[in-house]
């Protein structure tokens, strides 16, 4: 039995961190909201450009993502502040449910600096008590932890990506919860992932979700082949979305997908997870975390830099050239893997020890470097 | 002797250099699935990561990579030769 060291939530959830969270619900909250972050030591704010006028499942989308950030058990409170009362409202509801604490601010009828006031007294008494909070030993199982790759290439098929697979296999036998995603990155190997269904209803499923994801991309008329692969992804050698495609799935190891989830979805199962999302890097990372993922692990080939603001978001790299050039945000080298220095039974091994590392409260390079991304997704114009 | 390529399945039509390799080196890499070794000579520089073809290729067949089809050949491809967006397109999106 493999432990770690995470902090309990109110609704028996285990954090790896333990953010004072202050989010706004909509773009002219922003202010306020980095307003409060300033003045407040010790609380970590998510700016975003949306939250007016969408509607439908677009609406729907960000509502989630922002609660599901407010309900990780990575945070311990929540101050949202929302341009109007009612909208705000209902995301703090959502948040509620956890049994965290979240106060809601509402700017109209008070102004940014009286909101931000008041927020701040709050978010003040917030940290004082997070800080109180204590690591406490759980087994990895509670673990919820998502991956992706970035800037790609061949050795992320080769080293990195098998290894987050290894990795993977260890989570899954130890009975933790892994998603997984990038919708258009598994175009080529779209059948190798419905293989890994565990019921026919799950396949149908998946493949439904592929093809309508590629009908969105492609329905543009633009040529997509301009940017997947990209740039990065064609210098590292890579040349087609089918050969990246190949790459990717290397991280679903031998795992079984025991579930198919919408964007930013919370699981309901342990296990491998798939999750429809973007093929973004930070984008997916947000996707995950807002399903509640406590910790990312992000391979990369030529050096995809993507933090989070909640997550440690792990990197690793087997390409030699990259950690050579930008180790800084590279938190485990995996290039002996391609020197043929280790097997990738102890490369996935390293892999799952720095997870339960990370999660035990080791810092990432990009926590370290102050990488913040939360990049929600819009699925279509706002109204 | 150092294995400078990687194959990730006897059914490949490339290999993927895990170092730099110049133009006319003998080299010796290693399939992935089975661990066995297998031998060709460049004839172009192959930048790490990049592809070397493991035997010809005919325009418009079919490239194999992890077993599995990567794209196709827009053009002869002969082994030895770098393999890249300069002769294969992938056969999606189209």
């Amino acid at each position: 039995m493999t432990t770690f060291l995470g902090y309990e939530r109110e609704n028996g959830r285990i954090g790896v961190r333990n953010h004072v969270l202050v989010i706004p619900l909509d773009d002219l909250s922003n202010t306020s909201a980095v307003g409060v972050q300033k003045l407040i030591q010790g609380t970590t704010v998510i700016p975003h450009p949306y939250g007016r006028l969408q509607f439908g499942p677009d609406l729907d989308l960000l509502f989630r993502t922002l609660a599901g950030f407010g309900r990780n058990p990575n945070v311990a409170s929540v101050v949202l502040i929302g341009i109007e009362p009612n909208w705000t409202q209902k995301v703090a509801d959502s948040i509620a449910q956890t049994g965290k604490r979240i106060e809601a601010f509402s700017i109209e009828g008070h102004g940014d600096l009286k909101t931000i006031e008041k927020a701040s007294r709050v978010a003040r008494d917030m940290v004082i008590k997070a800080s109180e909070n204590r690591r406490k030993e759980f087994d990895v199982s509670e673990l919820v932890v998502g991956t992706k790759c970035g800037e790609s290439d061949t050795t992320s098929g080769l080293a990195s990506n098998p290894t987050v697979g290894s990795a993977y296999g260890i989570l899954e036998a130890a009975g933790a919860t892994m998603l997984i995603g990038e919708t258009t990155e598994v175009t080529g190997a779209e059948h190798l992932v419905a293989d890994r269904m565990v019921t026919p209803e799950l396949r149908q499923k998946f493949l439904k979700m592929f093809q309508d994801y590629n009908t969105e991309v492609t329905s543009h008329g633009a040529d997509l082949l301009g940017s997947q692969p990209t740039q990065g992804n064609i210098k590292g050698g890579l040349s087609t979305i089918e050969e990246k495609a190949l790459g990717n799935v290397q991280k679903f190891g031998k795992c079984k997908v025991v579930d198919v989830l919408e964007y930013a979805e919370e699981p309901r199962k342990k296990g491998l997870n798939y999750m429809n999302t973007s093929s973004a890097g930070a984008e997916a990372v947000t996707l995950f975390a807002a399903a509640g993922a406590v910790l990312h692990i992000f391979t990369t080939g030529q050096g995809n830099i993507v933090g989070n603001p909640i997550i440690p978001v792990i990197k690793t790299s087997a390409n030699p050239k990259t950690v050579a050039t930008m180790g800084e945000h590279i938190d485990l080298d995996n290039s002996g893997l391609l020197r043929f220095e280790y097997d990738l039974n102890e490369s996935g091994r390293r892999l799952f020890d720095l997870v339960v590392r990370t999660a035990s409260g080791r810092i990432t390079a990009a926590e370290a470097l102050g990488h913040v991304e939360f990049s929600p997704t819009k699925l279509y114009v706002s109204a | 002797m150092t294995k400078k390529f990687w194959v990730h399945s006897a059914h490949d039509s490339v290999g993927v250099a895990v170092e730099d390799l110049s133009a006319g080196e003998a080299l010796t890499g290693a399939y992935m699935d089975t661990g066995g070794e297998v031998r060709i000579q460049s004839s172009a520089a192959i930048p790490l990561g990049h592809k070397i073809a493991l035997r010809d290729v005919k325009k418009g067949d079919k490239v194999l990579e992890y077993g599995e089809v990567i794209g196709a050949a827009t053009q002869d491809i002969r082994a030895g030769e770098h393999v890249h967006t300069h002769n294969v397109k992938s056969l999606r999106w189209g």
